[in-house]
Order: C-alpha cells, then structure tokens, then sequence
C-alpha cells in the first residue's frame, strides 16, 4: 500500500471497515512520514477537544408555552369519561341517521326512485313530534311515580298516627279503670265504717 | 449507550402522543450539545440561543414525521443545520457564505479565555462555514460520514473533501500551539 492521506484521515477519523482497517495499520507500522502524519493529526484532535462545551445561558423551557399545550381535541382525546361521552353521542347520532336513513331510502320493488332532495322541514317535524311523544310519557311516569310515591308515605303516616292513637286510648282506659276500682274500694270502706257506727248507737 | 437509545425513543413515542413532559426531558437531553453547535457554528451567543429555542420547536412540530426516533439525533440536527444556514444566509451578502474564512468573530477572545482555547477557537472561525460544520458534526459530534450527508443534504464525497481539507488547515493552524504546548 502507497502513502494516501485519504485513507490516513478515513482511519484516524473511525471511518474504515475491520477489513479495511488491517492495510492502513501495516502501513503506518512501517511508513515513518504516516506515522507523524497520524500524529499530527492526534494531536489536532485534541486541541479540537479541548474546547469545552457551554452551558446553556438560560433552559429551553417549553412546559409553559403555549405552543406546546395540547390541543382541545388532543385533550379531549386523553380524557376517558369525556371520549365515553363523546362515542355514546356519535353512536346514538348513528342510530338516529340510520332509522331515518332507512325509513327514507327503503321503498318498495317498483316504486317510482325518491328523489335526492331531502326535506328538512319533514324530518324536523318528525323529530319535534318523536321528541314531545317521549317527553309526554317520561312526564307522565314521572308523575304517576310521584303521586305514587306521595300515597305510600301518606299511608305510612297514617297507619303510624292510627296505632299510636289506639296505644293511647289503651292506656287511658286502663287508668280509668284503675281509677273506678280504687273509688269503688273506698266507698265500700265507707259504707262498712257507717254500717258498724250505726250498730253501735 | 444502548440504554439512552431505548429511553430516547420512548420519550420520542410519548412526544409524538402529545406528552410535553417527555419532549422536555428530550430537550434536556440535547440542548446542550445543539446550543454549542449553533454557537460554533454561528459565532454568537444570542443568536445560537434563539436559534436552539427553534430548532427544539421545529422538531416538536415535525415529530410525527420522524421515521425512525433512533434517527432522532442526526434528524434534530439536519434541522439546526437548516436553521442556522437560514440565519447565516440573511445576516451575510450572497455568495459570500461559501468560502470566505473568517477572521474571528464574537466567540473569539471574549468566550474562552484560556489560550489554547482560543487559539481552537480562533482556528475553527478561519474554516469556512461548510468545513467547519464538517469539523463539528464529526469531531464534536461524532456522526458518521453516511450521517452527516442525511444532515448536510449532500454526497458523502463532499463531506469526506470539506472534512480532509479542514483537518489539513486546523493541522497547519495549531501546528505553533501544539508545538508550543509540547514543549
């Protein structure tokens, strides 16, 4: 191998395969002008690195940008309840684009072909009607399970007032009773005691 | 090294799905050594401090173009090549950006006050901006022949030229200081 600075430089700068690595170092081993060449250059590297690196006068900070905060969709994406919320809507959207889709589109075998055009002033008519039909019954269950609710707690009310009324009237009666025996024991005392000073005379 | 790989392209794969804490430690990570190839590269403090802020920007905004995140290294600096090659254009007349070596700029003399240091620097500012880059993606950055020319939008050939004739001017230029450091 011939002195060639390219393949000098190509080794010292890491550049060589193994395979071409082996002929360069033969020739460096045995090519005096190589060998300083290679050291030069050595020694040029390690000027090179003896220029250290700065710091950075101030942090590329980005947390605080704007320009780094997710977006509304992104965001919105990352959020589990909010993309739950936000299928069920698409889905239920679905639905109802179906089962107007499908009552639109379907007609039967022979049928004269619908035409494009839709008419937005029917389909809102229909929902607005859809929409009052199930507003109605919800209301209307909503008020039967209120006043049945209502009657239930009245009764319970009642019923509670009627036994603590018949208690009542138990224990009143029972001191009556009480009462007529004692006044019935004492008059019976009287009448012995009037008896005997009756006979005594 | 192969740990820092794996942990680079996790972060890439988080930054890429919109987490802003993963791209920071990622800028953490590269600042550093884009802020001193800008500032060797550009010769001013400032404007390779701006140019850092949007070469960390730009990268972000381009993410999800990035192929292949073990690429991310050479990638990130085609495009502090990009930045600083615009700002270079504008801040000098035509045709004068090629070849005109340089008599030393704001990092001479002020940045490095150690002589040997100087003198680097000093030798690297009369290399032209492309024989310069090439000193600085391959000696300071350790990039490969096949890398730098991803990078620098060119042949191998041509890195190989700008790099040999580079190493011979810096040979001769610091051939006093090393002599003198010798001695």
């Amino acid at each position: 191998m011939n002195c060639s600075s390219e393949d000098l430089k190509a080794y010292f700068l890491g550049e060589l395969s193994s395979r071409d690595k082996a002929p360069v170092e033969d020739h460096v081993h045995a090519c005096q002008s190589c060998r300083e060449e290679l050291d030069r250059l050595k020694l040029t590297q390690t000027a090179l690195l003896a220029l250290e690196e700065e710091e950075v006068p101030q942090r590329i900070a980005f947390v605080s940008d704007k320009v780094f905060e997710p977006r509304w969709y992104q965001t919105i994406w990352r959020s589990g309840p909010a993309m739950g919320f936000a299928s069920a809507v698409i889905l239920a959207a679905a639905i109802l684009v179906h089962a107007f889709g499908v009552q639109g589109f379907a007609r039967p075998a022979g049928a004269p072909p619908v035409t494009a055009t839709v008419d937005t002033a029917q389909i809102e008519q229909r929902i607005e009607r859809e929409v009052n039909a199930r507003l109605d019954a919800v209301v209307q269950k909503a008020v039967s399970d209120a006043q049945s609710k209502q009657a239930a707690e009245f009764a319970k009310v009642l019923n509670a007032s009627e036994a603590r009324f018949e208690s009542r009237r138990k224990a009143d009666l029972a001191t009556i009773q009480q009462a007529a025996e004692y006044y019935e024991k004492q008059m019976n005392r009287w009448l012995v005691a009037s008896n005997d000073t009756r006979a005594g005379q | 090294m192969i740990f820092r790989e794996v942990e680079d392209r996790d972060l890439i794969a988080k930054a890429r799905r919109g987490h802003v804490d993963a791209y920071n430690v990622l800028v953490s990570r590269w600042e550093k050594r884009v802020f001193n190839y800008l500032l060797r590269l550009v010769g001013h403090r400032e404007d390779a401090l701006d140019l850092s802020q949007d070469v960390f920007l730009k990268a972000y905004q381009n993410l999800k173009k990035l192929e292949d995140p073990a690429k991310f290294p050479g990638w990130l600096f085609r495009i502090a090549h990009n930045e600083a090659y615009s700002l270079l254009r504008k801040n000098r007349p035509e045709g004068e950006l090629a070849a005109e070596p340089k008599t030393g700029g704001e990092t001479s003399g002020r940045m490095f006050p150690m002589e040997l240091t100087l003198a680097v620097q000093s030798a690297l500012s009369r290399l032209s901006d492309d024989q310069r880059e090439a000193v600085l993606l391959k000696v300071y950055q350790g990039f490969k022949f096949e890398e730098m020319a991803e990078i620098l939008s060119c042949p191998v050939s041509t890195v190989k030229s700008r790099l040999y004739t580079a190493l011979d001017l810096l040979k001769q230029t610091l051939a006093p200081v090393q002599m003198g450091g010798a001695e």
